[in-house]
């Protein structure tokens, strides 16, 4: 089959198989910053954003997501001009291996956007699908905080 | 594996037709489609593009597209009825990634033994609308019982009366993002200090769910300061299997003491 | 309290931008032309022989290149750990066997042009198995009529202990003093059997290996790995391959914690690219790593303790008996860290002894894992500790402060007891441990709430604590090099072969060139982990990186900046001894002058007596100082239901200087974590055949950030005097509190004591249910 997705802003026609799960079809594309960590719907290292809402891309069959809206962590920030909430994980020392950052990163985007000032307890529940086994997630919440702070004081375009 | 077809109706009356055609299925959010051998199904239909992902309210009657997701039911609800039991039941359901792809449709066609939904449709005496051959208004618990009803059907939406009802639910789990073993959801209606009427589901026992029938008949017409919470405990009597059970015993002890606590929060606010 | 510029900094992880906004590439995610994809079969038997493997079928199917298994793999006998050579662990593995020693073994695998293909061809390979009866329980695997796993045909090279007649993976034994004497002093013995059960590493990055020829016909293997240079020396001799053609790199990796020391998946892959001249492609799904990669061994740990009122102890006995599953990967080693990290700490003890045994089993496999085998003995001795001290009438951080090493101190284990053999004499020059314990202690209200039992409705809280050390590296057998040169602008390469699997030692290796060198991190490029590229170093493990890898960095750091201030003394025209290299620049003392680094890379590169600044150094380490941690746990159990709630976590950890103290906590923090879900919620299950149940995150439960209660790491600086900069290690040994502490807190809280983990509610109420449980 193929569909048309938007992706990160732009639209891309994309091939993939009838029953193949939006994990692959996107890192089969070259989009492999959607890590494949349990493909169970537990870990959250597949996370993106579908229609702006978080999913697990290893949840959803390719099928169900033609001519909708994707976002990967690549579609709010880049090495060159990254994102608040990058930078915050960077500057909280939230990036260990790295390995579900990016799905950590588009889980705090979505929860901020919902809610720029989240408590403690809004924060460890919109994170409760993602798994980290490096950071004990202490400096994760940090950096969450630390972004929607930095975003307070009125430091992006995206958010 | 040969190539599945993927339908993408945009009308009921699309989907109607489509449901009543060989080995098709509807996809809602796909996360118990993925568990399953999909060998025999030609095609899917997609459900995402019909008119199902709105909640209405008529004359105290809620209905809820079936393609809504546990998110949307969570977010939209709270509009209707801030303390409603759908919304104790399913904020803290699988995951928050997870919450916005699993639909209602699909978790009352599947029904996992884990469901946080079937509990709370079965004590709000629940209706659901199926289209296709077996068109027509069905109560959830026809629908679980009657296998048949599945077969080229598709359901449309769940409906159920708004009441003003105490509600609690408990999910017995290990870590927040679980698949509760077990989990009770509680209607009480209390009239003047004495319940009047009171509904309780146990969801993840041997039989899939079990409705607490003695502790009902317990605390049905008891005033609330005559409840003794060591006595409801007593009077479940829960079977659990399976290999993520180590201790079947212990887990109907732990559905006893957990239901006990329920009754007394819920009586004592 | 250091007047260092870049140490004790927390500088940015140098590759966590690059992390964070997805660029960085694992293993996985790198583009092979046409690779081939690789699928194992394992056996479905805990126990039998492969009477005949039928590939035909799988060979039919289109798409499918090749099958490996026993009729067509030469068996090379060798052990998965990457460890250093010769390897400690016994030599009792090949490819692919012809005998079958746990559900999960490897039977065969598939080659084929993409990973479905691969998958469904597994279900066409016929294999008619003969049943062997199954060995489950370590504690009869000696037993004269136990089932034997393995032939004697299987050896240990580096000539330890070893008896596959009698299942006997490794056995060490040391004692001390005089136990009879110990025993006839004590006023009363403590004697109890503690089991820490097993558990799966959950590095977030699945393993994965590809490899390919590269153009000039050379075998390159990228991988999950921490051990590089191990994995290519191991490749090359299962492959039969000259290791001068094996390139390994490491890229990004998905977290290891000892998991990825292993070699697993490279033979496989490197086996596919050398026999078919294709890129090949291997990753485990999630299942596979839960039942076939590796886990922590389990331990039963039966520890006798004698104490004489007055507080003396008089003798320690441990007795530890490891379940090393079906094959013997650090078998050895692990087991003797379960007494060679644990009982030094408490060195005031004359008679002592140690018996330890590793045993096969048809269970998964164990292996390296944080805490190897210290996190399992300090399950034992610090509930053990709790104990005494109650029953004693006496303060546990009192009681533990007057007993444990102190500076200027030795223990004979140091000497008795190594990794594998014997082990090297050392005096502690650091430790803050009573430091630690005090401010833990402060920090949890250990003397508010200790004994208290303060109790809302059904639930009663209860505090406790635990002392561990760890070590920094194997002393006389771990050795890490350095390469650095200088470029055109003043910035330099630093090449190392220390493995950065997410710790963020590139980092920190790089603070430490950075502050011998007076430069801002930045102008330090690091390339680490390539065999080609980069010198050699044992890799990520036995909490040597900061330690070991560290001093060759500053080592070789020296060098340069010796080499910068002579071209610097030449250009000025100035005596040497005047420089001095500060904020990037070299000034000279005496006349406020001062030229820029790259005044001098410049002079060297292009103007006169050119010559590249560069230097290599290796560090090869005699002692292996030990980092120390007091941890402390507060919780509240449920006593109608038994159900644990963790309320707060502390870690006071003395780690030397800490170069990095935000990489510090965060070592700690993870590690804390780890061990706190392993000691709750973390369960390996087994069906009555053998057969692992929870292999999926939705049975093995780790923790979400949702889970999660106050974790509160404070570092406490010491400064080591062997230690780059006065650093020890800090990997490891945060994760041996959780257990013991918790357990700890859960007495003090309902007078229950766990000698098994996980401390699940089922379990605990059974306990609580039990009567004549004994109150220490
Ligand atoms: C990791 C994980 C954890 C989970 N945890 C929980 C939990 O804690 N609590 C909980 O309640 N649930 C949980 N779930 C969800 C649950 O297991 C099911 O996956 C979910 O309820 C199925 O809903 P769906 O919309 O994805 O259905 P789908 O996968 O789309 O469909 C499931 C079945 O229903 C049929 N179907 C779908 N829609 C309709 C319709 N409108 N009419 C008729 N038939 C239909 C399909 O044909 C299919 O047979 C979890 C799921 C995962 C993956
Ligand atoms: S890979 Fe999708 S949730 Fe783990
Ligand atoms: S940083 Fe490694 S899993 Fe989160």
């Amino acid at each position: 089959m193929d569909g048309l997705f938007i992706i990160n802003g732009m639209q891309h026609r994309l091939d993939f198989k009838s029953d193949e799960r939006l994990l692959f079809t996107l890192r089969k594309h070259g989009y492999t910053e959607v890590k494949n960590g349990c493909l169970e719907g537990e870990c959250g290292a597949c996370l993106i954003l579908l229609d702006d809402k978080p999913v697990n891309s290893c949840q959803v069959f390719t099928a169900s997501a033609v001519e909708k809206d994707i976002k990967t962590v690549k579609g709010i920030g880049n090495l060159y001009e990254p994102h608040i909430i990058q930078k915050a994980f960077v500057d909280a020392g939230a990036v260990q291996c790295g390995f579900c950052t990016p799905g950590m990163v588009l889980a705090t985007y979505a929860l901020l956007q919902k809610n720029p000032k989240p408590s403690e307890p809004e924060i460890k529940n919109a994170l409760d699908g993602n798994l980290c086994r490096c950071t004990g997630y202490v400096k994760i919440i940090e950096a969450v905080k630390l972004a929607a702070q930095m975003i307070g004081k009125g430091g992006d375009r995206n958010v | 594996m040969k190539e599945l077809h993927w339908y993408y109706p945009e009308t009921l009356a699309d989907a109607e037709t489509l449901v009543r055609q060989e080995n098709v299925l509807p996809h809602g959010g796909g996360t118990g489609l993925l568990l399953r051998n999909l060998t025999g199904v030609d095609s899917l239909i997609e459900l995402s593009r019909l008119p199902l992902r709105s909640i209405k309210v008529v004359d105290h009657n809620v209905e809820i597209g079936s393609a809504c997701t546990y998110a949307d039911v969570v977010e939209k609800m709270a509009e209707i009825d801030p303390g409603h039991i759908l919304i104790k039941c399913l904020h803290h359901s699988a995951n928050t990634p997870l919450r916005n792809r699993i639909t209602i449709g699909g978790s009352v066609a599947m029904f996992p033994p884990w469901s946080d939904l079937m509990g709370a449709l079965i004590t709000l005496d629940a209706m659901i609308s199926l289209t296709g051959k077996n068109s027509g208004d069905y109560s959830v618990l026809e629908y679980i019982r009657d296998k048949n009803l599945r077969a080229n059907s598709l359901i449309t939406t769940v409906k159920f009366k708004l009441l003003p009802r105490k509600s609690a639910h408990y999910r017995e789990i290990r870590t927040k993002s679980d698949m509760p073993t077990f989990n009770h959801t509680v209607l009480l209606n209390i009239e003047k200090n004495k319940i009047v009427d009171c509904r309780i589901i146990t969801v993840g026992t041997v039989l899939k769910y079990t409705r607490l029938a003695e502790a009902e008949t317990y605390l049905t017409n008891r005033r609330i300061e005559n409840i003794d919470v060591a006595e409801i405990g007593k009077l479940v009597n829960l079977k659990f299997a399976g290999s993520h059970i180590d201790d079947p015993e212990y887990a109907n002890i732990k559905a006893g003491i957990e239901l006990g606590r329920m009754i007394q929060q819920m009586v004592r606010s | 309290m250091s007047d260092y510029t870049i140490i004790g900094k927390s500088e940015k992880k140098i590759d966590s931008l690059s992390l964070a906004t997805g660029a960085c590439q694992f293993t996985d995610d790198f583009e092979l032309k046409e690779p081939l994809y690789l699928a194992q079969l394992y056996s479905p038997h805990a126990h039998a022989e492969i009477l005949n493997i039928d590939d035909s079928e799988a060979r039919k199917l289109p798409g499918v290149v090749d099958v490996f298994h026993y009729q067509n793999v030469k068996p090379v006998l060798h052990t998965t750990a990457g460890q250093g050579f010769p390897e400690p662990s016994p030599y009792d593995s090949v490819l692919f066997d012809m005998k079958m020693r746990f559900i999960g073994d490897r039977v065969a695998m598939v080659a084929a042009e993409d990973q479905k293909i691969a998958n469904n061809a597994l279900k066409l390979i016929k294999v008619e198995y003969k049943i062997l009866e199954p060995l489950f329980d370590p504690e009869k695997a000696m037993d004269k009529n136990a089932p034997k796993l393995h032939g004697t045909d299987r050896f240990t090279p580096i000539g330890a202990t070893y008896d596959s007649l009698k299942n006997l993976a490794a056995e060490v034994e040391i004692e001390f003093g005089d136990l009879k004497k110990g025993e006839a002093e004590a006023d009363f013995i403590i004697d109890k059997i503690y089991h820490a059960h097993y558990g799966s590493h959950c590095a977030q990055e699945p393993h994965a290996a590809i490899s390919y020829f590269d153009e000039m016909g050379r075998l390159v293997i990228v991988c999950t790995t921490q051990v590089p240079f191990h994995v290519r020396r191991i490749v090359s001799k299962v492959c039969e391959f000259p290791l001068s053609k094996i390139r390994v790199i490491k890229p990004r990796i998905g977290g290891g914690f000892g998991g990825k020391q292993e070699v697993l998946l490279e033979p496989l892959a490197a086996l596919v690219t050398i026999k078919l001249k294709r890129p090949a492609k291997i990753v485990l799904s999630r299942k596979e790593v839960f039942q076939n990669s590796r886990t922590r061994h389990p331990v039963r740990t039966r520890l006798r303790t004698g104490v004489k009122n007055n507080g003396d102890i008089t003798f320690l006995e441990m007795d530890s008996l490891l379940n090393s599953g079906a094959y013997g990967t650090h078998a050895l080693t692990v087991l003797s860290n379960c007494g060679a990290k644990v009982l030094p700490l408490f060195n005031k003890i004359e008679n002592m002894r140690f018996l330890g045994r590793s045993v096969y089993t048809n269970l998964p496999v164990g292996g390296a894992y944080r805490g190897y085998g210290a996190t399992q003995g300090y399950f034992a001795l610090n509930q053990q500790l709790d104990m005494i001290a109650r029953k004693l009438d006496v303060d546990l951080p009192e009681f533990i402060k007057k007993n444990h090493i102190q500076v200027g101190e030795t223990s004979k284990i140091f000497e008795a007891l190594g990794e594998g053999k014997e082990g090297v004499v050392q005096y502690i020059n650091s430790c803050k441990l009573d430091e630690c314990i005090d401010i833990g202690a402060r920090e949890i209200g250990w003397y508010e709430k200790r004994e208290k039992k303060l109790t809302n409705g059904d639930k009663v809280k209860g505090v406790g604590m635990m002392v561990a050390m760890q070590g920094s590296g194997i002393p006389l057998v771990d050795m890490a090099s350095a390469y650095m040169k200088m470029n055109d602008d003043g910035s330099f390469n630093l090449d190392i072969g220390a493995t950065d699997i997410g710790t963020g030692s590139d980092t920190v290796l790089a603070q430490i060139a950075a502050e011998v060198l007076s430069i801002d991190l930045e102008k330090i490029i690091v390339l680490s982990s390539d065999t080609d590229r980069t010198p050699f170093d044992v890799g990520a493990y036995a909490s040597s990186t900061t330690y070991v890898s560290g001093g060759a960095v500053k080592k070789c750091a020296e060098k340069i900046r010796d080499q910068i201030l002579d071209v610097a003394a030449e250009i000025m025209k100035t005596d040497r001894n005047n420089l001095e290299l500060a904020d990037g620049k070299v000034h000279d003392q005496k006349n406020n002058k001062c030229i820029s680094l790259s005044d001098v890379a410049v002079y060297s590169l292009y103007t006169k007596n050119q010559f590249q600044i560069q230097a290599g150094a290796s560090q090869f380490v005699e002692q292996s100082p030990p980092p120390f941690i007091a941890q402390f746990a507060e919780v509240e159990v449920d006593k109608k239901t038994g159900k644990v709630d963790l309320i707060k976590f502390v870690s006071v950890v003395d780690c030397g200087q800490a170069i990095n103290p935000k990489l510090a906590e965060g070592q700690i923090d993870g590690a804390t974590v780890n061990g706190i879900c392993y000691a709750l919620t973390e369960e390996y299950k087994f069906s009555e055949n053998g057969n692992l149940l929870t292999k999926q995150f939705r049975d093995y439960k780790i923790w979400t950030a949702a889970d999660i209660p106050e974790i509160k790491t404070i570092v406490v600086e010491s400064h080591e005097k062997t230690g780059p900069f006065g650093a020890k290690s800090v990997g490891e040994i945060g994760i041996n509190g959780p257990m013991p502490a918790i357990a700890n807190a859960i007495y003090d809280a309902v007078d229950v004591r766990l000698f098994k983990a996980p401390f699940t509610p089922a379990r605990v109420y059974r306990e609580m249910q039990k009567t004549g449980c004994q109150h220490y």
